[in-house]
């Protein structure tokens, strides 16, 4: 088992080596210099020459990624063009705040989804299937952005139940914190929820086609134990790497939510730092979503023998 | 449960409550400030905050001339070479101490030191031309900068928004090791906190001393603020800050010109359009084969039915201005209002003149929400196309068109310029050497030869003419086309009066909640 794990580590390795290296050159293609951006049309050449300067954008490509690179050995991804500040901490900072609101609505989603495939497999073809796969493919094909703003509307502006605006950290007043991340983990709840559900229908429909099902109905065991101790366990597990592949997603980036409820989260500060190239905080980002997205995947697999012992570390 | 509930639910109250508690107010940003240093790391959003906070020796008043802020009074010496500041009296840090000559020292010293990144040091250390080369305090109150040559911007210039006003600060701005900490000005209201990326809070200073005046003009007249406190909250999102203020959470903010109508028809909102000296325009790439031909700008221009275009992108609130001086400059006179002409037929003839053979023309723009580069490209090309030019329109993210705009990569492009108060960094903004500055539009020695005159002239007589000159050889020229200047769509509860921006910036110090 120890072995695998650090195999599986090992393997992430020469991934996250080619994702820094593939960042740095792909952002630098993008045309675009973020000192002119930071002085706009107010820049003089002496002044541009000043912040090339003080940005170390003077030195040759090799050079600044030879920088970095050994930087980030170190642990040091750099310093924030825009903020001046260490690119790490505030990384870790928006990852915690996104964290929390993807980790609450994929769980909520998976409790609500799993169940509900599987009822609608065991139902297949009748009204209850065709409500909750029609409900499932609305959900998923609402866009989160526009679903975002119908909660804002709805919830917050003609209800008036829910601030439309801000963000309160759980350290610093837990219910506060709760209200304001209610509507945004709605809004990734319902998309996600639709997702799992198709997933959990249509591997709970493999297995209940199986021969061990029949023989299990032929035992005289009742349906909720046939579908409950028999088919979920193996129904469960392509839905089970699902909710990693989406967890992994997520968790890099929510960004257009994030936008909507003002999150200060990971997503935005990525997709800040992008419009204002900020190259530091851009690698840092994307090579920290890589590193969790090879987490999540790792973690994922090293429970999947929990719910299939078929497949072993081994 | 229910417990828990109902504490929710008080919370809930709490937290509306809160919005509407007296006398402090909640202004959405668009984005993040950079930083509380005043002209190091800037933007916009951060000059906005930072200048509620700090001020200068000299301020801008609203129609882009130069008033003292700090100073009691500025004179300037017959060569026109020595400004001596003398400070007004009573005036107080956020810490308690009082201003004096010395602190202006120190923060003139500051900001000329490299290690300060102060981005308008090039503009006082002589590579831009201008050089400070001697800064004394011959008593407390009394402060002399003397120049290297004599210059009509150099109060400008210690005034501009960008450079953070040139602020006087206190030392206690920064660390003992001597980074920057926060600012400690003499502006209406000091620093309270600054969430990254969720808000920044000032609370009212009472210490202050206002500049005489009766009611605000631009960065100066009258500054004495009846607000307690203010929270900046970032809300990137357009239509969560139009949601924001119909909701009561958010009591200022910037909206688009399209929601205008519809925020004026609810019953706690007000919204409206404020002029601003950002220049809305077209440009030329005149080393470009085909545009490099003078008939065929003039062409383009004549095709453009500049106020049908100015009315359809400000939904009929902007004025058309074609020239480098803006419509609430003090040197804005007839000659300036005089522009071009829409003239279908004169523009047929002129594209024969020029031997225009159909080639297509490629409109740069981009899709900013609070810019109508797109909206203006739109309907160009329609006006365009209507007498005979084969104009097409290529859509490009903000910063690449940046990129093409510095290394004047382009053909035409549709592009909006950063409010300049005087006139002569107006036209310095568009005017000058292509060789060395490729972002440059206007590159005619004679042009060139008038700003550097202009800039260095004090009358205003003679820098009416000189810049009504200006005007004439623009519009023959036609190097670019300048179609309006900014008209800033921002909205306010009707809880909060007097909260109205200036030059695209929130400006609340004159602001005060007078409902719930």
């Amino acid at each position: 088992m120890l072995h695998f794990v650090f195999k599986r580590i090992a393997m992430a390795v020469p991934t996250l080596l080619i994702m820094a290296v593939t960042v740095f050159v792909l952002i630098r293609l993008i045309p675009g210099d973020p000192a002119a951006l930071m002085l706009g049309d107010l820049a003089t050449p002496a002044s541009l020459a000043d912040l090339h300067e003080r940005l170390g954008l003077d030195q040759s490509l090799p050079v600044q990624f030879g920088i970095w690179f050994g930087n980030m050995l170190h642990g040091d991804l750099g310093i924030s063009i825009t903020s001046n500040q260490p690119v790490l901490p505030l990384v870790l900072d928006r990852f915690w705040i996104s964290a929390r609101v993807v980790l609450i609505a994929v769980l909520l989603a998976s409790l609500f989804a799993v169940p509900a495939g599987m009822i609608a497999a065991w139902r297949q073809n009748t009204g209850t299937d065709l409500f909750l796969v029609g409900t499932a493919t609305l959900l998923y094909s609402i866009p989160t952005f526009w679903l975002g703003l119908l909660l804002l509307l709805f919830l917050g502006l003609q209800l008036n139940w829910l601030p439309v605006v801000g963000y309160v950290s759980f350290s610093e007043d837990p219910g506060a914190a709760l209200l304001y991340i209610v509507m945004p983990v709605m809004t990734l709840f319902l998309h996600e929820m639709g997702v799992l559900i198709r997933m959990s229908r249509a591997s709970t429909l493999e297995v209940l086609r199986l021969d061990y099902i029949t023989h299990a109905r032929a035992k005289g065991l009742s349906e909720s134990a046939v579908l409950w101790r028999h088919a979920f366990k193996n129904a469960f597990g392509p839905t089970w790497t699902l909710i990693g592949l989406v967890l992994g997603n997520l968790l890099g980036g929510i960004a257009v939510v994030e936008t909507v409820f003002t999150i200060p989260g990971l997503g935005r500060l990525l997709v800040d730092a992008i419009f204002a190239r900020d190259y530091p905080v851009i690698q840092g980002c994307l090579l920290f979503v890589a590193f969790v997205y090879v987490a999540v995947n790792l973690v994922v697999d090293l429970l999947y023998p929990l719910f299939d012992p078929r497949v072993t570390a081994e | 449960m229910t417990r828990f509930l109902a504490a929710l639910l008080g919370t809930a109250l709490a937290a509306g409550a809160a919005t509407a508690s007296a006398q402090s107010i909640t202004v959405a940003l668009n984005a993040d400030i950079r930083s509380t240093n005043p002209g190091v790391n800037r933007d916009d959003n951060t000059d906005a905050v930072v200048l509620h906070m700090v001020e200068g020796l000299v301020g801008y008043r609203a129609n882009g001339s130069v008033a003292p802020l700090l100073a009691e009074s500025v004179e300037r010496s017959d060569d026109g070479k020595t400004y001596s500041f003398r400070l007004r009296q009573g005036v107080t840090f956020h810490n308690g101490a009082p201003l004096t000559s010395a602190d202006v020292l120190w923060s003139w010293n500051r900001y000329m030191d490299p290690k300060t990144d102060w981005r308008c040091r090039s503009d006082f250390d002589g590579r831009n031309g201008l050089k400070v080369e001697k800064v004394e305090a011959p008593d407390d109150r009394t402060v002399t900068m003397t120049l290297d040559h004599a210059s009509a911007l150099f109060l400008d210039a210690l005034a501009r928004t960008d450079c953070g006003g040139t602020a006087i600060l206190h030392k206690d701005s920064l660390k003992p090791d001597g980074s920057w900490d926060k600012p400690v000005g003499t502006g209406p209201f000091r620093f309270g906190e600054w969430r990254r990326g969720e808000y920044v809070t000032v609370a009212r200073f009472d210490g202050y001393q206002s500049p005489p005046g009766d009611k605000p003009d631009g960065m100066v007249g009258a500054k004495r603020t009846a607000l307690a406190s203010v929270k900046f909250l970032v809300v990137p999102d357009a239509s969560t800050a139009k949601a924001a203020l119909a909701s009561g959470a958010v009591d200022v903010a910037q909206v688009l010109e399209t929601d205008v109508p519809e925020l004026n028809k609810t019953k706690t909102v007000e919204a409206g359009f404020y002029p601003s000296t950002t220049k809305h325009t077209f440009l030329f790439q005149t080393r470009d084969p085909l545009l490099g031909n003078v008939k065929l700008r003039q062409a383009i221009a004549a095709s453009l039915d500049i106020p049908q275009l100015v009315a359809a992108v400000t939904n009929g609130e902007g004025k058309p201005n074609n020239s480098g001086v803006a419509v609430t400059s003090a040197y804005y006179d007839a000659v300036q209002a005089k522009g071009y002409t829409y003239d279908p037929a004169k523009a047929k003839a002129l594209l024969k003149e020029a031997g225009y053979k159909g080639e297509p023309i490629k409109i740069i723009a981009n899709k900013r929400v609070h810019v109508p580069s797109f909206n203006a490209a739109v309907i160009a090309q329609a006006m365009m196309q209507a007498v005979g030019i084969n104009a097409q329109i290529e859509v490009l993210e903000w910063v690449t068109q940046l990129d093409r705009y510095n290394t004047g990569n382009y053909q035409m492009m549709s592009f909006s310029y950063s409010g300049r108060l005087d006139p002569a960094l107006s036209y310095e903004q568009f005017s000058g050497p292509k060789d060395s500055q490729p972002r440059k539009i206007w590159d005619d020695p004679a042009v060139q030869d008038l700003i550097t005159k202009v800039s260095t002239i004090s009358d205003e007589a003679q820098r009416q003419a000189i810049f009504d000159e200006l005007h004439k050889r623009q519009m023959e020229a036609t190097p670019l086309i300048i179609f309006s200047n900014g008209q800033e769509a921002w909205a306010h509860t009707k809880r909060v009066q007097g909260a109205d921006p200036w030059e695209g910036k929130a400006r609340v110090w004159g602001a005060r909640v007078v409902g719930n």
